[in-house]
């Protein structure tokens, strides 16, 4: 059955809050950065900012020199958190697949298969709008596709204002010509390389053969082609399920950028998520690592674990490889954030060939091993080196 | 008279309805179950050969889109657009000029092929006659000047005989609309104020759902064979003798209520005939 999925999107959303309770801060650029903070980077800024030249992330020294007649106001997640639910609550009626962003002003709604009680979806779309804007004080961007994909991309066409309908079958049609900065999914590697081969717009990439796009974008070749057709068959969760996922996290006591620390800390998260990978019966299939820089930068990376495990052992590799994709600066950090999720039942076929089957019984009975004893006398009866390094 | 016929000709009389993109047709019958959204104008311009675009209203048409649509739709099947609601109810007096540019772009290819049977302005209830109103409407007549125009009031205060005539002056087609019987709702008017083209809209006599802010209230209406032959047998023939062509369209999209009884009008104007 073909979807419809509304796509809200409240551009400068920290912004459009903070507007919403001071009017005079209307029309004048606006930056939302912690002031206080030695390196202190830009959390979100207003269109005028913006023109101004000012990014996300941009260092707020140098986003003050752009613009100085900007405004600068500390970041409030809690006044975020409720506009969001103020949101969300509007949409609640229209149906119950609606997924929210974390405080950005995003919100996927599907309103596939409610016409008969709502009207078209793109009625329902405007509505949404409308009561944003009447009730909220809040204008956000509307989008209606057959998928999440190509209702995200649209939205970043019409920024910051308007409405985009993407009809179903024009997926392809309707991203095959756009710059292929405004689709999600690449790394900054992958658009570096694109762009290096003059191949800027999404056409150009999907005109390649799989052979060819394989030389260039490697294994992710398949997934991405598929990205780029506009093909996205994520569902729109139900409001409150999230997919299931184990996560833990570490704050240090004094940021840190010694490579021996913090990698004695990732192992000791991955002990703790393999552990309830274990309790739960569970593998994981990614893992991602978030890092909180010293000055309030955050950046999230993932890497796919194939074989899926909650093996400690044969988890580590994939998570400190996710690690250095996401710790990419000479600065400190203050915290590391570990989630494993696409969780599955463990596979139950041991590998076959006797070189793989060897290391891989010695991993399976030494972590089982180590539950054991550690079931019988404690979480730290045992340690594995690495972890002495703190 | 130069009525009743369904046929593809940009002359005569054409019936239709409010759009065709809707996925409740598909479980009222009227497109076979599971009919994909791509397949149902070709579906639809079995039964029809003219259809109102209401997305145009929703956002701003894109020339690009508007030709793969027309590929879809047989030779001949016509179109009427609807003005965008940044020109109609959501109007930014700083930016309308730009959006009427913008609109006249997105239509140019209906245009150049000779399949746009008219551009429909529908104005909102809350548009009443007052002199700033009557100063903007006049500029974005003036602004879409040399398009086949058909205007559409919901405010009873534009029955008025200077509205009419300056209508007459542009040649710009009065909308003849059949809704329920509410007090500040404008009527049924059966003016016809161009000589090329009258234009006629039934959204359903549904007096309770009208204010209900829900489209499947407001236009939840199913039109008896008697309501219609009142229509068939008086109204438009004598509309239709006025005028070169006609436009005929049901916006009571509800369960298909809107093809249904658009095929029922054209049966009773056959016979008529």
């Amino acid at each position: 059955m073909e979807r419809s999925i509304i796509h809200l999107n409240i551009a400068d959303f920290a912004v459009a809050v903070e507007r919403r309770l001071d009017r005079r801060l209307a029309q004048r650029p606006l930056i939302i950065a912690p002031e206080g903070a030695v390196r202190a980077t830009v959390y979100d800024m207003s269109e005028e900012a913006y023109q101004a030249g000012i990014r996300k992330g941009m260092a707020l020294r140098r986003a003050v020199r752009l613009c100085r007649d900007a405004l600068i106001l500390p970041p409030q997640p809690a006044r975020y958190e409720q506009a969001m639910g103020e949101l969300l609550r509007q949409a609640l009626p229209y149906s119950p697949l609606i997924e929210p962003g974390q405080r950005d002003g995003h919100l996927f709604v599907d309103v596939t298969g409610t016409s008969r009680l709502f009207g078209p979806p793109a009625d329902i779309a405007l509505r949404l709008r409308r009561q944003a804007r009447k009730e909220l004080d809040l204008a956000p961007i509307w989008t209606l596709a057959a998928n999440k994909l190509v209702a995200k991309v649209a939205s970043r066409l019409v920024k910051p204002l308007g409405e985009f309908i993407v009809s179903p079958g024009e997926e392809e049609t309707f991203l095959s010509l756009l710059p292929i900065e405004l689709i999600p999914g690449f790394e900054k590697t992958e658009l570096t390389r694109l762009l290096e081969l003059n191949l800027t717009r999404v056409n150009h990439v999907t005109g390649l053969g799989p052979e060819h796009l394989e030389v260039v974008l490697g294994n992710r070749a398949g997934p991405l082609s598929a990205v780029l057709r506009g093909e996205d068959t994520s569902p729109v969760l139900p409001f409150g399920k999230r997919p299931p996922r184990v996560t833990a996290s570490h704050t240090f006591g004094t940021d840190s950028n010694t490579l021996a620390v913090i990698e004695g800390v990732l192992y000791e998260l991955v002990e703790q998520v393999c552990k309830d990978l274990r309790n739960r019966q569970r593998a994981a299939q990614q893992v991602s690592v978030c890092v909180d820089y010293s000055d309030g930068r955050r950046r999230v990376r993932q890497v796919r674990v194939q074989p899926p495990t909650a093996n400690d052992l044969a988890l580590f590799p994939f998570a400190r490889k996710t690690l250095h994709l996401a710790w990419n600066r000479r600065v400190r950090l203050r915290h590391l954030e570990l989630v494993c999720d696409r969780l599955v039942h463990p596979p139950t076929q041991i590998p076959i060939f006797e070189h793989e089957r060897r290391p891989f019984m010695r991993r399976e009975k030494l972590v089982s091993a180590m539950d054991k004893i550690r079931d019988r006398f404690g979480r730290h009866a045992i340690e594995v080196g690495r972890r002495l390094t703190k | 008279m130069n009525v009743p016929s369904n046929t593809n000709s940009a002359d005569g009389l054409q019936v239709g309805a409010s759009g065709y993109s809707y996925t409740e047709w598909a479980d009222a019958g009227f497109y076979p179950p599971g009919t994909p959204a791509r397949k149902m104008l070709s579906l639809y311009a079995r039964e029809f050969s003219v259809t109102e675009l209401n997305y145009t209203w929703y956002q701003m048409p894109k020339a690009a889109a508007v030709e793969r649509m027309m590929i879809s739709a047989p030779p001949g099947f016509g179109f009427s657009a609807k003005l965008t609601r940044t020109m109609t109810h959501e109007i930014d007096p700083g930016a309308w000029r730009g959006q009427v540019n913008r609109f006249r772009q997105g239509i140019a290819p209906l245009l150049q092929a000779n399949r746009l049977r008219a551009v429909l302005i529908q104005l909102p209830p809350s548009f009443d006659r007052n002199r700033n109103q009557r100063i903007y409407l006049a500029q974005l007549l003036d602004t879409l000047n040399g398009l086949p125009l058909a205007i559409e009031f919901r405010h009873r205060s534009w029955v008025n005989e200077r509205v009419f005539s300056e209508l007459i002056n542009r040649r710009i087609t009065l909308v003849t609309v059949d809704v329920p019987d509410l007090p500040y709702l404008f009527p049924t008017v059966d003016r016809v104020t161009s000589p090329d083209l009258f234009y006629i809209r039934f959204h359903g006599r549904n007096a309770r759902g009208w204010r209900s802010g829900n489209m499947q209230n407001q236009f939840d209406y199913d039109y008896t064979p008697a309501e219609l032959e009142q229509w068939s047998q008086t109204i438009i023939p004598r509309m239709a003798s006025q005028a070169r062509s006609g436009l005929v369209f049901f916006n009571n999209h509800v369960r298909a209520q809107a093809p249904r009884n658009a095929k029922l009008l054209i049966q009773q104007l056959q016979n008529t005939r």
